[in-house]
């Protein structure tokens, strides 16, 4: 039987069958917990509400827009400020939230004028701003506002302004992958098709389920614009709101969370005959294979080689430096939903860490498929654990390091376990291959602090050594250890992802229908 | 009238200064020992507040959900309060107090949460939890009523009402700090200690400041006991520093018990702390020591060192919650400042008749604005349209773009402050407080005359 049972959770056996550990010779067949279901009320769990999942993590990384929630203030407040999901062109998807500010007197009496007042006050106190969201919040969906007939009237009224409608309210779904569900459907169900892109390049593509964390789809972008690729739009990172109308024209879906945005691209196949190709930025091999497999798509393979080549040569001889000196480091690994299988196979084999456990907040069962398919014997892997599960896991398991969210980094953080954001990065962007070097650096930052010596000494015991001196990480990780081949530390800049902003590129080889 | 208190004229909500009710009575239930809150609503009402919690400090608080999901939306949810208490209880064997806490989603559908407390007391708690002092209490807060700071005011209320039990007279204060940081409390005190008086704290939250021990037992949590709370009917007499966080669970104490109470001022500077002093004294007897007019005179030469040369008639705008924007601006007044712009972050009716308020409405000979159920926009809409010029805003992190973009310095001040390291160790109150904040401004200000190249020489001789 791979299934375990904490013993915090003796009282909840239905617990049982969300974690499991893989046992010696057992496939997937044996060895899967399950996932997505509806919550245990009371166990503390970590996961947020249907409502975040579509305006926090996929809605409001859009740069260009108004992203106004109809509803009470708390869930404007709650979802402002709280993520690294940056733009090129000055943020405003961080700096401003909108809410209708529905009070009790509009629960009784409706919330549709406060609403109406609320949109066209916002378009008012930022005119060059022409594109807005509207999110449900449980109050306005409860009280059944028609949120998406004022949004139709308000933009005949106003033809220089667009609307989109996100009916997904916190209590829709068991997670906030339902979130994420919702809006993908919303968004090609109103929007996509509803512009005409002007396509320049001879190679289109949609660059899909990226949120630009601390830059991460400005580096990925910068590769495929150096393959000569047009990037129609990105969803949803750094991405316009234009440019998402018009996702039906591109030539191939490029997607790298498959969790949160699969549903975009499944539906863009079906619907506009776009295949979907599944990528992965994180890692030096996976890079190399996404890049050459669009290369290979549309016969790029050159270009995509001269990446590779390029990036490698700048950036493996600093990713060794790390990688042997973290080799054998535990790692709990507990993201949201994609980073379980992003990240789990590759940090073991690029930079040698030992994966010993893999949590999801909100993956499905497939995440879980693709995680514990390449996981080793005694690899323990929770769904949607709860903090006291946590605990007891990181005290069994005993990681080294733990990559997940604040507040469980807070919890491990008293357990003298370091944590590394897996959510919004310590010292991000991690995507690229300067990326991932960044996050080998935050691994070994993390692990090799002498804080952690510190933190272990007990001053009232009289063992406590007083003559040991500071010990730099390096000499806390394995001075013994040589440099060979040109390897060395980290050499790139604070922030890695400005500079892209103003860089030049050759012009697109041009579309076939204009070199015909 | 050079000053007036207007509602802001928008309807909706640009960068809100505040969240709703569910997280003040969750911030005051973390302030109890063993206990862990209910929220009964979706998981994002718990989820983002304990982030937020986690920003601030830098640490985890707990508190569950009942992780209403859409069948209970549909068809009541009252059963997942029911599951989620027993869960609770099962899995935390040192909780007794269990405060549930409504959203808007479940009043929306109706849930009966008073109804299925009575049903617990009498059926699970009694069959299941028979040898465990449990309390479940009940706690309204539709977040489209209020705001954080009425759900902190009515959960407090509700604690004092569900607990407070006369029994004989402790020769203790009742001591109702509002929503304030581990920092004040520690302030607090000190000056109670060095007046001889015993106090009870609502609530005593320096155990929210928790370490990292080489055995791994640090955790944070609230330190106010349930026999604290019940003896609050047996003060000698309460003193709650805020109208609009504890004012409510003053009046019930005073109405209930007959308990002389004091109702603020918040004893931010040197003059609120002076009243704050004298009220102790008159409701215990206690003379105020030697050593705190000696405290009280260190705190006085701090700021006479910088009042005149620095922070006279220098234009401030202050948001955050009601009873700390209405203490620093008094504070500021003291301070030669002009605090020109007050945002109150909600639409609470009892801003229009506070005697505070309306003394700045009478004695104010500047241009100023009090804003009521204002956001933050309000600030930064103003700033951009150059409506007004200011050289420092004191405020929480959620205004911080308002500030850099439009260069303006932001001395961080209430709550949440995630945007600076350890604010929530140092305490706005009490003379201590007086000091930390008029250096903090200073120190603020003069940062900015360095990077401005704004007559950053001046400091050579100072």
């Amino acid at each position: 039987m791979p299934y375990h049972l904490f013993k915090c959770s003796e009282c909840i056996p239905e617990r049982e069958k969300h974690a499991v550990v893989k046992a010696e010779g057992e496939d997937l067949s044996f060895c899967l917990p399950l996932g997505y279901l509806n919550t245990i009320p009371g166990s503390i769990s970590e996961r947020g509400c249907a409502f975040c999942g579509a305006k926090h993590v996929i809605g409001t990384p859009m740069k260009d827009v108004i992203h106004l929630c109809h509803g009470p203030v708390g869930c404007t407040y709650d979802t402002w400020q709280t993520k690294r999901y940056i733009s090129d062109d000055g943020n405003f998807q961080l700096k401003y939230t909108f809410a209708s500010d529905m009070k009790e007197k509009h629960v009784v009496f409706g919330a549709e004028d406060q609403l109406r007042k609320s949109i066209l006050e916002a378009f008012k106190a930022f005119p060059h701003i022409k594109r807005m969201t509207i999110y449900q919040t449980c109050a306005s969906a409860l009280i059944g506002d028609d949120m998406n007939a004022l949004a139709q009237e308000i933009m005949e009224e106003m033809p220089d302004v667009d609307i989109f409608v996100c009916n997904s309210p916190g209590f829709a779904g068991p997670s906030q992958s339902g979130g994420h569900h919702k809006i993908n459907i919303a968004w090609i169900n109103q929007k996509v098709g509803t512009v005409e892109p002007k396509i320049t390049s001879r190679y289109v593509i949609n660059y899909v389920g990226d949120y630009n964390i601390q830059g991460d789809a400005e580096v990925m972008v910068d590769y495929f614009r150096r393959m000569g690729i047009q990037v129609l739009s990105i969803f949803t990172g750094n991405g316009r709101y234009d440019d998402l109308r018009g996702m039906h024209k591109a030539h191939l879906n490029v997607l790298e969370c498959a969790r949160s945005a699969e549903y975009i691209c499944n539906e863009l196949r079906i619907r506009y005959g776009i295949p979907r190709l599944d990528i992965d930025g994180f890692g030096f091999e996976m890079l190399n294979e996404s890049l050459m497999k669009i290369g290979l798509f549309f016969g790029l393979e050159k270009e995509a080689q001269a990446i590779i080549d390029t990036e490698t040569a700048r950036w493996k001889p600093e990713l060794d430096w790390y990688a042997k000196r973290i080799k054998g480091i535990k790692v709990c690994l507990w993201p949201g939903g994609s980073k379980l299988w992003h990240w789990a196979h590759i940090i073991e084999k690029e930079m040698g860490l030992d994966v010993v456990s893999i949590y999801s907040k909100f993956g499905h069962q497939g995440d879980f498929e693709k995680g514990i398919a390449r996981a080793k014997k005694g690899t323990l892997a929770i769904d949607d654990p709860n903090e006291l599960e946590a605990v007891e896991a990181m005290e069994e398991w005993a990681p080294d390091i733990i990559f997940t969210g604040v507040r469980p980094g807070e919890v491990a953080k008293k357990l003298r376990v370091p944590y590394l954001n897996a959510h919004a990065y310590h010292n991000g962007p991690y995507k690229g291959y300067e990326g991932w070097v960044r996050f080998a650096r935050d691994i070994y930052n993390a692990v090799y602090s002498p804080i952690y010596q510190l933190s272990g000494l007990d001053i009232s015991r009289d063992d406590f050594p007083l003559d040991q001196g500071f010990k730099t990480q390096r000499l806390i990780s394995n001075p013994e250890i040589k440099d060979e081949n040109g390897e060395r530390q980290y050499s790139g800049q604070y922030d890695c992802v400005t500079p892209l902003r103003s860089k030049e590129y050759p012009p697109y080889p041009e579309p076939l229908s204009k070199a015909i | 009238m050079p000053c007036e208190i207007m509602e802001k004229e928008r309807t909706g909500i640009i960068n809100p200064i505040f969240t709703c009710q569910p997280c003040g009575a969750q911030y005051a239930s973390i302030g109890i020992k063993d206990c862990i809150g209910i929220v009964h609503g979706g998981q994002g009402c718990v989820m983002f507040v304990r982030l937020l919690f986690a920003q601030h400090f830098k640490d985890n608080f707990e508190i569950a959900s009942s992780s209403v999901h859409e069948d209970g939306a549909v068809f009541g949810a009252i059963d997942r309060v029911e599951e989620a208490v027993d869960v609770l209880l099962m899995r935390y064997p040192e909780v007794k107090v269990v405060p549930i806490i409504s959203t808007c989603a479940t009043e929306v559908i109706g849930d009966d949460i008073d109804g299925v407390v009575n049903k617990l007391n009498s059926g699970l708690l009694k069959q299941k939890y028979a040898d465990r002092d449990v309390h479940l209490i009940p706690i309204h807060t539709p977040s489209f009523v209020g705001s954080m700071i009425s759900g902190y005011d009515v959960a407090l209320r509700d604690f004092v009402i569900h607990f407070a039990e006369k029994t004989k007279p402790s020769g203790k204060l009742n001591l109702i700090t509002g929503w304030v940081n581990p920092g004040d409390v520690t302030a607090l005190k000190h000056l109670l200690a060095e007046m001889n008086v015993a106090a009870t704290v609502l609530f005593e939250i320096e155990s929210f400041d928790s370490p990292l021990m080489p055995d791994k037992s640090g955790k944070s949590h609230g330190s106010t006991t349930i026999d604290d709370l019940k003896n609050t009917a047996n003060a000698l007499g309460t003193i709650a520093l805020n109208r609009y966080e504890g004012g409510k669970a003053a009046k019930y104490l005073h109405d209930k018990f007959d308990l002389p109470t004091v109702i603020g001022p918040t004893p931010i500077g040197i003059r609120n702390t002076d009243i704050f002093l004298k009220n102790v004294s008159k409701l215990t007897g206690q003379p105020i020591p030697s050593s705190l007019v000696q405290e009280r005179g260190i705190a006085i030469d701090a700021l006479t060192d910088l009042t005149h040369m620095f922070f006279a008639d220098k234009k401030v705008a202050i948001y955050g919650n009601p009873d700390l924007v209405i203490g620093l601006a008094q504070f500021c007044l003291d301070l030669e400042m002009k605090p020109i712009l007050l945002l109150l972050g909600d639409d609470n009716s009892g801003y229009a008749t506070d005697s505070r308020l309306l003394e700045m409405t009478e004695k104010v000979d500047f241009d100023m604005q009090i804003i009521t159920n204002a956001d933050l926009w309000d600030l930064d809409g103003r700033l951009k349209r150059k409506e007004i010029e200011l050289d420092l805003i004191l405020g929480h992190s959620k205004g911080r773009w308002a500030a850099i973009d439009n260069k303006v310095p932001l001395t961080r001040v209430g709550f949440p402050t995630y945007d600076r390291a350890g604010l929530y160790r140092h305490p706005v109150l009490g003379y201590a407080g007086a000091i930390w904040l008029a250096e903090e401004m200073a120190n603020t200000l003069f940062v900015d005359m360095e990077y401005k190249n704004k007559k950053e020489w001046i400091l050579n001789v100072w």
